[in-house]
């Protein structure tokens, strides 16, 4: 299986923060929901892994080309958006390829205002204008107009109406169907993962957690619900998180682990739960 | 070269609302040149405006958190630098020929006379100025930003005062005995010592763009 994406041992350190050794690839074909509550390091990775900031150690190959040795022809093939625009907002959308498109030698100007159009963005509309879900597509579609074959996007779904969330996802879900296409997608949203994501790489407090596909990850774990009687200690040490209410409690815990919690009611746990119980200080080792 | 190219491109793109504005600022000087009626003193001013307005991409770009464009682009960050002070030499050049075009005939129309010598030592003198104040102004830029390093905004303005206050005080023999004696060596020094200050400080810039977070 060739990988779009291979993360060795990347570690950066800041005076309050460490990202540690983190470790990932991305096949050709699939989408990767980089995961984690805010401050885990989802966007210091993205940064790391297009050399907008200086690496402490570790490797990134972007396509089989070296993010450092290789930068041009790596970013020639990645598509990245932000959670917000990065053009300037006087420009308009014709002025935005004007601007960029002499950048990337695959630009095809033809296929950039088909994008346009389905994406209802006149030509002459200027950025500052478009809506925050326009101006997320105006970046889709400049990454389209040169055929990049990684697009990377970070948190692009926070504050956008859950119309347009659906929308990209739908965008996604095309964009890899040829198989030609990876996406590695960061969001805290994790409900935007469950229908689209193919694997999943978890980070917490800077490490990470869990990286391998999204249903074995989410295979990992069940929740045990239970009255309040039946919160044992045996229960409070083997969970990896519990949450308590008045008429009773539930708890994260490790599949493996079920047959410690006879009795008890097991549910599926979505990644939302996994990620909040996991996120809370002592909440496991590493899946 | 041809990404710098491109990079000096996106700052004319960049730039381009306010290209009214940085018009102005190279026709205003035509009035100046005409109130002290001084080709030189005319081009000095010329050149000052234009050296304030150098910051406008930086200003543009920060406004609109583009460096996450420039992270982006498939050029080398090296690259993005050179473009801008490729964009920045352009402008500079743009200004001293609309002022030396355009100066000599307004002052020749009041009277005064404008020899080739005069046009050509406020063409090196002009020249030289410019790149004085742009050669601090930029890796200031690039340090600082342009809301945090605004102070080199106003470094032309300091840089003009100067000027104008040196200039009456300088020995008119001194001035003679050192553009007189040898005026071409003279030129040739000061283009020499503009390309060594233009290396150093696309160094410093460089240096600084390459340890930014973009």
């Amino acid at each position: 299986m060739t990988n779009y994406l291979e993360v060795t041992e990347l570690s950066k350190s800041f005076a309050q923060f460490h990202l540690h050794d983190i470790s990932f690839t991305l096949p050709k074909g699939y989408i990767m929901g980089l995961i984690g509550p805010n401050g885990s390091g989802k966007t210091t990775t993205i940064q790391l892994i297009l050399n907008m900031l200086a690496r402490s150690s570790g490797e990134v190959k972007i396509l089989g080309l070296d993010n450092l040795a290789q930068e041009q022809q790596a970013k020639a093939a990645v598509g990245v958006v932000f959670d917000s625009n990065y053009f300037s907002d006087d420009w308009s959308a014709a002025q935005v390829e004007r601007s960029v498109s002499v950048f990337y030698p695959n630009w095809d100007g033809a296929r950039f205002a088909q994008w346009l159009e389905r994406f209802r963005i006149a030509p002459d509309k200027r950025v500052g204008e478009l809506s925050k879900g326009m101006q997320m597509k105006l970046m889709l579609a400049c990454a389209f107009s040169y055929d990049a074959k990684l697009l990377i996007l970070d948190e692009p779904t926070s504050g956008l109406d859950p119309v347009s969330r659906e929308e990209l996802l739908e965008i996604l879900s095309e964009y890899i169907e040829d198989g030609e296409h990876s996406v590695l997608f960061s969001t805290h949203i994790t409900a935007d993962l469950e229908r689209t994501a193919d694997y999943i790489t978890y980070l917490r407090h800077g490490e990470l957690f869990y990286s391998g596909g999204k249903d074995e990850f989410v295979d990992l774990f069940r929740l045990v619900k239970g009255s309040r009687e039946e919160l044992s200690q045996q229960v409070k040490e083997k969970a990896l998180g519990v949450r308590t209410f008045p008429t009773g409690f539930e708890a994260l815990v490790k599949t493996e682990d079920l047959p410690a919690f006879p009795g008890l009611c097991v549910e599926p746990a979505s990644i939302d739960e996994i990620v909040v119980f996991t996120s809370k200080e002592g909440g496991g080792d590493h899946a | 070269m041809r990404n710098t190219w491109k990079a000096a491109k996106l700052d004319l793109a960049l730039v381009r609302p306010y290209l009214k504005v940085i018009c102005l600022t190279m026709l205003l000087p035509i009035a100046f040149a005409a109130v002290n009626r001084s080709l030189f003193t005319g081009v000095s001013f010329a050149m000052c405006f234009v050296a304030m307005t150098t910051g406008y991409p930086f200003a543009v770009a920060e406004k609109n958190h583009m460096e996450r464009l420039y992270g982006i682009l498939p050029v080398k960050k090296r690259d993005l630098v050179l473009g801008r002070y490729l964009f920045v030499l352009m402008l500079g050049l743009l200004a001293l020929a609309v002022s030396l075009l355009t100066q000599p005939l307004v002052l020749g129309a009041m009277g005064e006379s404008v020899a080739g010598g005069d046009v050509l030592g406020a063409a090196v003198g002009g020249l030289f100025l410019f790149s004085l104040y742009t050669v601090f102004q930029l890796p200031g830029y690039y340090k600082f930003g342009a809301i945090q390093g605004r102070m080199f905004l106003y470094l032309p303005v300091a840089g003009f005062l100067v000027t104008l206050f040196l200039l009456p005080r300088l020995p008119a023999s001194a001035m003679a005995a050192v553009t007189g004696s040898s005026p071409v060596l003279l030129g040739v020094l000061a283009l020499a010592l503009v390309v060594v200050m233009y290396g150093v400080s696309i160094w410093c810039s460089v240096r600084t763009m390459e340890h930014k977070q973009l």
